[in-house]
């Protein structure tokens, strides 16, 4: 099967510091792929070279065909469009906005009405308005947010802002999603849950997930392949089961098993 | 056909409405008073239109002004060359002359839009300022617009009929552009850049084009409000453009609430309106208004500490409030009185006119104390609900 996306050999370096270097992996369609490692290992670094949020120093990264980071350097929206969406370490909600608002303008670049028709509130623009107000209610349901779709963003409980970011990246209708560290700050009730919607999000809705998370339980139990990164290198790739007795990997990352 | 209804009914009360202002201006107030109205208009349309960069796109530009320069002068400049060879009427040509306007100073928008893309916050705020200082100094030594002795613009056209309504069509058509605007999703992706750009970039909005769209947008409509400030006015200096023009108009946002259509607006008439209406106090002894200050700085004091131990609905908290405002002012009152009892302050008074600016500057810095947020803070002011609270 060709890979949705392969990273070749993606390297950055600040300054002195090579961040990530030389990682190598392939995405296949429908995959649960996991990014794991120690703090400071390059996972988010990785997401922000996918999102195009950083230019790499050397290598490339390829959406199916296309080179989005390398020879050809897409801006993130551009990259956004051609259907990769991520959620933030950090929640990056639009903090002042209700739910639903966060979640229309995640639809909003498939919109293809005009800034004039905007302007002088013409049919086309309110019609697009209204088709991406109802796709957003659907996906703040798939989420369990309904009830919450008029509160600012902002005023939301954190593992809401969470599941609310997870909805406004599927409103750009992606093919991957990028989702980092989803269960922070969950409680074990809160990321089972958590783990059945994200699978939901690939059974039903066929989008392929790249995900990066602490909490190995949720890891090993949703994940199928796994990447695990340290000081910005490979260090193992393969299933749960691999991955949890490699030796490099409890050294590195996971511990000795008390 | 029930939307053509509506919006042919909405476009004619807009109109009617200026021609309502425009009536009652003429047929009521003194020529003092239609020119007020008339730079209330004006600096209506320069709020919202700012607005619009500033508290809708999150833009912090404080060189508005200049835009409001560049279309003014290029309107000017246009009449000055073209009007004598064309055969149109004065009422025809004025909102010709302001499209000029407003084309010149959106070019201008777009040329301060661009390069200063990547910069955010204070770094932005800094290259629209000297922006506004390049176009200053510029019209004080170029010679086609008269330098800094100034340009007359003949034929004088709005001296004699001021064309009221006109400026308020403007205004009001900057109103329903931003009210528009804000109802569609378009307008949710320039608050998305407002509330965080890598967010917005990520979620697929282009956030170089929407911050250009702001300014251009804002800059076009405050170039035209220039074109109809030259024909009104009949003659420009570089003066009437100073940073202090572009710092009022940026008060009125903030004031009025930063990303509030209506709060830019009431703003932006009340301090228009104010300065001149403060000219209307006539002699008072200085022992009142000593007392005042004493009561006034008394209310706010004891106000700010007491509005937090206030609980309960909003409505009997402002009630409250009020009550304590009151007493604290006549308690001021009372104490001039008593003052006046003062050998050395018995007789001495002082001309409205000369605290004029110093209650006005007393009012901003108040009002910033006690609502920071602004009159209406992102909220709009809606007839039907009153304070209607969507998330802004």
């Amino acid at each position: 099967m060709k890979p949705l996306l392969s990273m070749k050999g993606a390297t950055i370096r600040f300054g002195g510091l090579v961040a990530v270097k030389e990682v190598t992996f392939d995405i296949r369609p429908g995959d649960l792929f996991g990014l794991i490692g120690p703090n400071g290992a390059g996972k988010t670094t990785c997401f922000n070279l996918i999102t195009g949020m950083y230019q790499v120093s050397s290598g490339e990264i390829l959406f199916g065909e296309d080179c989005i980071n390398g020879a050809r350097k897409l801006p993130p929206n551009k990259i956004c469009e051609l259907g990769i969406a991520r959620t933030f370490q950090n929640i990056r909600l639009f903090g002042a906005l209700s739910a639903l608002e966060n979640v229309v303008i995640g639809g909003f670049l498939r919109s293809r009405s005009s800034l004039f028709s905007a302007l002088t509130l013409m049919p086309p623009a309110i019609k697009d308005t209204r088709a991406l107000e109802a796709k957003a209610m659907e996906y703040l349901k798939v989420m369990d947010l309904e009830e919450d779709a008029h509160t600012r963003a902002r005023d939301l409980p954190y593992g809401k802002q969470r599941r609310l970011e997870i909805a406004r990246a599927m409103a750009t209708n992606p093919k991957l999603i990028l989702l980092d560290e989803p269960a922070a700050g969950m409680n074990p009730q809160e990321s089972e849950q958590l783990s059945r919607t994200v699978r939901r999000i690939r059974d039903d809705y066929g989008k392929t997930v790249l995900l990066i998370e602490h909490d190995m339980r949720f890891v090993m139990n949703l994940c199928e392949r796994i990447v695990v990164l340290d000081h910005g290198e490979e260090i193992a790739f393969g299933g749960p089961d691999d991955i949890r007795n490699n030796p490099k990997v409890i050294e590195a990352y996971l511990g000795e098993p008390v | 056909m029930r939307f053509w209804g509506v919006r042919l009914a909405s476009i004619a009360g807009g109109i009617g409405l200026a021609v309502l202002i425009h009536w009652i201006a003429l047929s009521q107030l003194s020529a003092f008073g239609v020119r007020l109205v008339v730079l209330a208009g004006l600096y209506v349309t320069l709020a919202v239109s700012l607005n619009l960069i500033n508290g809708i796109t999150g833009q912090f530009s404080i060189g508005h002004a200049a835009f409001y320069q560049v279309g003014a002068y290029a309107a000017g400049l246009f009449t000055v060359k073209v009007f004598s060879s064309q055969p149109l009427t004065f009422m025809l040509w004025v909102p010709v002359a302001m499209i000029v306007g407003a084309v010149v100073a959106s070019a201008a928008g777009l040329l301060v839009g661009l390069p200063s893309l990547r910069l955010r916050g204070d770094y932005l705020a800094i290259v629209t300022l000297g922006f506004g200082e390049i176009i200053r100094i510029l019209s004080q030594n170029l010679k086609v617009v008269g330098a800094a002795s100034g340009m007359a613009i003949e034929p004088k056209m709005l001296s004699q009929s001021p064309m009221v309504w006109l400026c308020w069509l403007l205004a009001i058509g900057s109103i329903a552009l931003c009210r528009n605007l804000l109802q569609t999703a378009h307008g949710l992706s320039f608050l998305a850049v407002r509330e965080d750009e890598i967010a917005s970039s990520a979620m697929g909005i282009n956030v170089t084009r929407t911050k250009v769209a702001a300014f251009v947008l804002g800059s076009a409509l405050a170039g035209a409000a220039g074109g109809f400030y030259a024909h009104y006015e009949g003659f420009l200096i570089p003066t009437q453009f100073g940073m202090e023009v572009s710092f009022i108009i940026l008060t009125m946002v903030v004031l009025g609430g930063s990303g509030s259509i209506t709060g830019s607006v009431i703003a932006a008439v009340a301090l228009s309106a104010l300065p001149e209406l403060l000219r209307n106090i006539k002699t008072i002894p200085l022992a009142t208004v000593i007392g005042l200050t004493i009561g006034v700085i008394a209310a706010v004091s004891l106000g700010r500490r007491w509005s937090e131990q206030l609980h309960g609905p909003v409505r009997d908290r402002v009630l409250k409030l009020s009550g304590l405002t009151g007493l604290c002012l006549g308690g001021g009152y009372l104490l001039g009185l008593g003052l006046r009892a003062l050998p050395a302050l018995s007789e001495a008074t002082t001309d409205g006119n000369r605290i004029r600016m110093v209650i006005f500057a007393g009012t901003l810095v108040l009002l910033m104390l006690v609502r920071p947020q602004g009159v209406l803070g992102h909220r709009e002011f809606g007839l039907g609900k009153w304070l209607r609270e969507p998330a802004r």
